[in-house]
């Protein structure tokens, strides 16, 4: 058993040691080994890699530059010269659909890590500091979640205007709190715990127990967390896009795609489908897989424990 | 257990349940797919109502809405030609240039018992829609009302201060000539969209914000009974869906998007047939005359060289509609033949004006409505502009947000602009267009900040001017002086094609607006 996965309530002061090279090696040998034996967390791996490798590959692959109109060419159907046809200003679609991948990716994984970051640091501090702070992040949290990410996104894309950053700070700002509430939960179990009661009565310093002891307790959990909320981001990055508010043209996103494909739906099909294609299997593949890994690290899910 | 014991009772099986069920549910959907029928007339508005207060009126549907439960002294004529003719007035005679008698005919009344109209409702909703506080109301009558004269209870004189032309094809036959009953406003105090007296074939049944207008047989009507029981006008936004709708049944007569016009020829839904007709919107790049990036003319002009408005009719508008050449109409008083810049995009000369005012690396943001085809046009203004090296970035707005840009009051948002995509509706006086460029309405409509005196006189002496053909020029010459500005590149007039079903004929102004009281089941 790794040393990430243990619970509180199996919890060591040992368990808490950094891990070598050969260790963190063998855990994600050991994690990938797993994951390949489950169907759907092969398939989910499968697809994950496939969206990365195409989005990171995405000039080498593009047969074609994404914004370079072709108006005598416009919504053409697929053929050899263009695999997913033509939209309405004749740019490849199947070009535009590997650099919106590139949007997706750099919106959700930028905000997420953010977001994930002030998560866990407004998560301590409220589990493991006192009251009064509890309740002052509590009801921070409580405050931007009665927001609706959407509308959320609509008031400051208004008041900022639209760009990546406008949407990367809708993200991090809604996805704090959920990051934050989870590490709070997890924090407070774990502050009960023999082996912090141990570090406090040497009068080991806050940061110390924090960072040292807490943290690799809980990173785990929340990185499952992150991987299953990537497919959400995705699809928000998608939905402003689509209404307008977020990617500008002519950058190319898979909401703005869909927007287009569906202004001329009735000329043809294929931009919708070419849009929406890549996000199912993102969202399909980030879900499987994070389902997956949430069954291999989750003792009370694990078969095998 | 409800559902099991009214399975035993009625000794129906779980397949004969759902049997049942699915029969209800199939019969609930026939309201909706006979919309077509002689008694309800589904239409589609792409906005809702605002106002139904003359004096108040705010856009477009207020007074397709108005203009079927009110009366004016005129109103324009269903057909192919901008005419109007007498409607509440029996008469209406020009005694000189600032005197307009006229009589009411007898009989008109009022619904809910406020009795019939006389001269007097008459001067109350001329006055009040000149002298308040409405800017679209006031505008219509052009600062130029003086009072109107009562002479008799069905006569009267409208006074102007100075001669009007507008009077005829805007004050009068639009929104803001629509005529009240005095004593129902006085006993309500405040004008609702629920009006509290009608003259009109139709009054408002009822008013479902956001969805829908129903409008009914207005049962005093002193004329011939309207032809439909009821008219339901559905407020769909978004092209599309209306299309949608009118495929499956649930509208009689839409508008549609540009692109399915090309479908809609060739193979039109059951029972349906296309029009299109020629519009009267107006659409236009404006360049910011006050921009600090943009105060070299040089500058302006290399973008409107640059631009090329075939590209964006074929690309934008399906080749479906025609480039303008101006702000005015085909058709209409003050139209211009061409223009001095030619639609073609002129990209030596364009480069060569940016070269002579020694601009280089410019970055340009472009403002525009998140609609498809305002956002293929400014990917097709991108492309092109990034052909003489200027960057533009575009910045797509929601309604709200894009129709609030330039408006002093709402903000400083004003200041930023640099290009912006425009797009403005028209009544048939050229006064109408014009009015929105004047140095005054900076700030208010004119988002460009353009400003030229001759312009401004040109705008006031064209109002008052009788001779039509002397008129016509100046309005010419307004529109030359905006383009030589700089700040104006103008692209088309769009065109309205119209999805009406076989069992409708429809009653619609000369650029295809519905005159909802001329609406009947065909034959």
């Amino acid at each position: 058993m790794n040393q990430l996965t243990q619970t509180g309530d199996k919890q060591t002061p040992e368990a808490t040691q950094p891990l070598n090279e050969n260790s963190t090696l063998k855990v994600l040998l050991d994690t990938l080994r797993r994951l390949t034996r489950q169907p759907l967390g092969l398939l989910g791996l499968i697809l994950v890699c496939s969206v990365i490798f195409s989005a990171l590959f995405a000039g080498v692959i593009a047969p074609y530059d994404p914004v370079a109109l072709d108006i005598l060419n416009r919504l053409q159907p697929p053929s050899a010269e263009h695999w997913l046809g033509t939209d309405q200003l004749g740019r490849d679609t199947f070009s535009r659909v590997l650099y919106g991948g590139q949007i997706a990716l750099q919106v959700a994984l930028s905000s997420i890590a953010l977001a994930l970051g002030f998560g866990l640091i407004l998560g301590l501090l409220a589990g493991f500091g006192p009251r009064w702070l509890d309740n002052i992040i509590l009801t921070l949290f409580d405050v931007v979640r009665s927001f609706p990410t959407i509308i959320f996104a609509l008031a400051v894309v208004t008041l900022t205007g639209p760009s990546i950053g406008t949407i990367v700070l809708v993200v991090v700002v809604t996805s704090i709190p959920i990051y934050g509430r989870v590490v709070r939960t997890q924090t407070q179990a774990l502050a009960q715990q023999e082996f912090i009661l141990a570090e406090r009565a040497m009068n080991a310093s806050m940061p110390r127990i924090l960072f040292r002891h807490m943290l690799p307790n809980v990173i785990g959990q929340l990185l499952i967390l992150a991987s299953m909320d990537i497919p959400i981001v995705i699809t928000i990055e998608a939905g402003l896009s689509f209404l307008g508010l977020g990617i500008q043209p002519p950058t190319p996103s898979w909401g703005s795609i869909i927007n287009d494909g569906y202004s001329f739906i009735r000329n043809t099909p294929w931009p919708i489908i070419a849009g929406g294609l890549p996000l199912i299997i993102t969202t399909l593949g980030f879900t499987f897989l994070g389902e997956s890994l949430r069954d291999i690290f989750d003792p009370k899910l694990r078969k095998d424990v | 257990m409800a559902i099991n014991t009214i399975q035993k009772g009625l000794r129906l099986s779980r397949r004969t349940l759902l049997m049942a069920g699915t029969v209800m549910g199939l019969n609930m959907m026939v309201p909706f797919s006979m919309a077509a029928s002689d008694e309800v007339l589904q239409s589609r508005s792409y906005v809702d109502i605002t106002s139904l207060d003359p004096a108040n009126y705010l856009n477009a549907v207020d007074e397709d809405v108005m203009g079927a439960i009110y009366s004016k002294l005129i109103y324009f004529k269903p057909g192919n030609k901008w005419e109007w003719e007498l409607q509440a007035a029996e008469s209406i005679e020009q005694v000189d240039a600032t005197h307009i008698k006229f009589k009411l005919k007898e009989g008109i009344q009022f619904s809910n018992g406020f009795g019939e109209m006389t001269a007097q409702d008459v001067k109350f909703s001329f006055e009040r829609a000149a002298f308040g506080e409405n800017p679209a109301a006031a505008a219509d009558w052009g600062g130029a009302l003086e009072e109107v004269e009562v002479t008799g209870k069905y006569t009267g004189v409208i006074v102007l201060k100075k001669p009007y032309q507008p009077l005829w094809n805007l004050a009068l036959s639009y929104a803001a000539g629509n005529i009240i009953s005095q004593k129902a406003y006085e006993s309500v105090g405040e004008f609702t969209n629920s009006p509290p007296a009608s003259s009109g074939p139709y009054i408002v049944k009822e008013w479902r914000p956001k969805q829908k207008v129903i409008l009914e047989r207005n049962p005093d009507y002193y004329g011939e009974p309207s032809a439909y029981k009821e008219i339901h006008i559905n407020q769909i936004d978004d092209e599309k869906t209306a299309e949608i709708a009118f495929e499956s049944g649930n509208l009689d007569v839409t508008r549609i998007s540009m692109s399915s016009v090309q479908s809609y020829r060739e193979t039109p839904p059951d029972n349906s047939q296309l029009q299109v007709f020629p519009s009267l919107f107006y659409v236009w790049l404006g360049i910011n005359f006050e921009n600090p990036k943009l105060q070299d003319p040089r500058v302006r002009q290399a973008i409107q060289y640059a631009v090329d408005v075939p590209s964006i009719l074929q690309a934008s508008y399906f080749g479906e509609a025609e480039a303008s050449t101006g702000i005015i109409a085909p058709g209409l008083l003050g139209h211009r033949a061409q223009s001095l810049i030619a639609p073609e995009a002129d990209i030596a000369k364009a480069k060569a004006l940016l070269a002579e005012a020694g601009v280089s690396n410019l970055e340009l943001s472009l403002d525009v409505l998140n609609k498809a085809t305002n956002v293929t046009t400014a990917q097709i203004i991108q492309a092109l502009l990034s052909q003489i090296g200027i960057k533009v970035n575009i910045n797509q707005h929601e309604a709200g947000s894009f129709w609030t840009l330039g408006s002093e009051k709402a903000g400083e948002r004003w200041k930023d602009i640099e290009l912006i995509l425009n797009r403005y509706s028209m009544v048939p006086d050229p006064y109408y267009a014009t009015v929105n460029f004047i140095t005054s309405q900076k700030g208010k409509w004119n988002w460009e900040r353009f400003s030229n005196e001759e312009f401004d006189q040109l705008n006031e002496q064209a109002q008052a001017e009788l001779d039509l053909e002397k008129r016509g020029a100046m309005y010419q010459r307004m529109q030359d002086l905006m383009e030589q500005s700089g700040s104006y590149r103008f692209i088309t007039h769009e065109a309205e094609p119209l999805a009406i079903r076989d069992n409708v004929s429809a009653g619609l102004r000369p650029d295809g607006r519905p005159l909802y009281r001329h609406f009947k089941p065909a034959n």
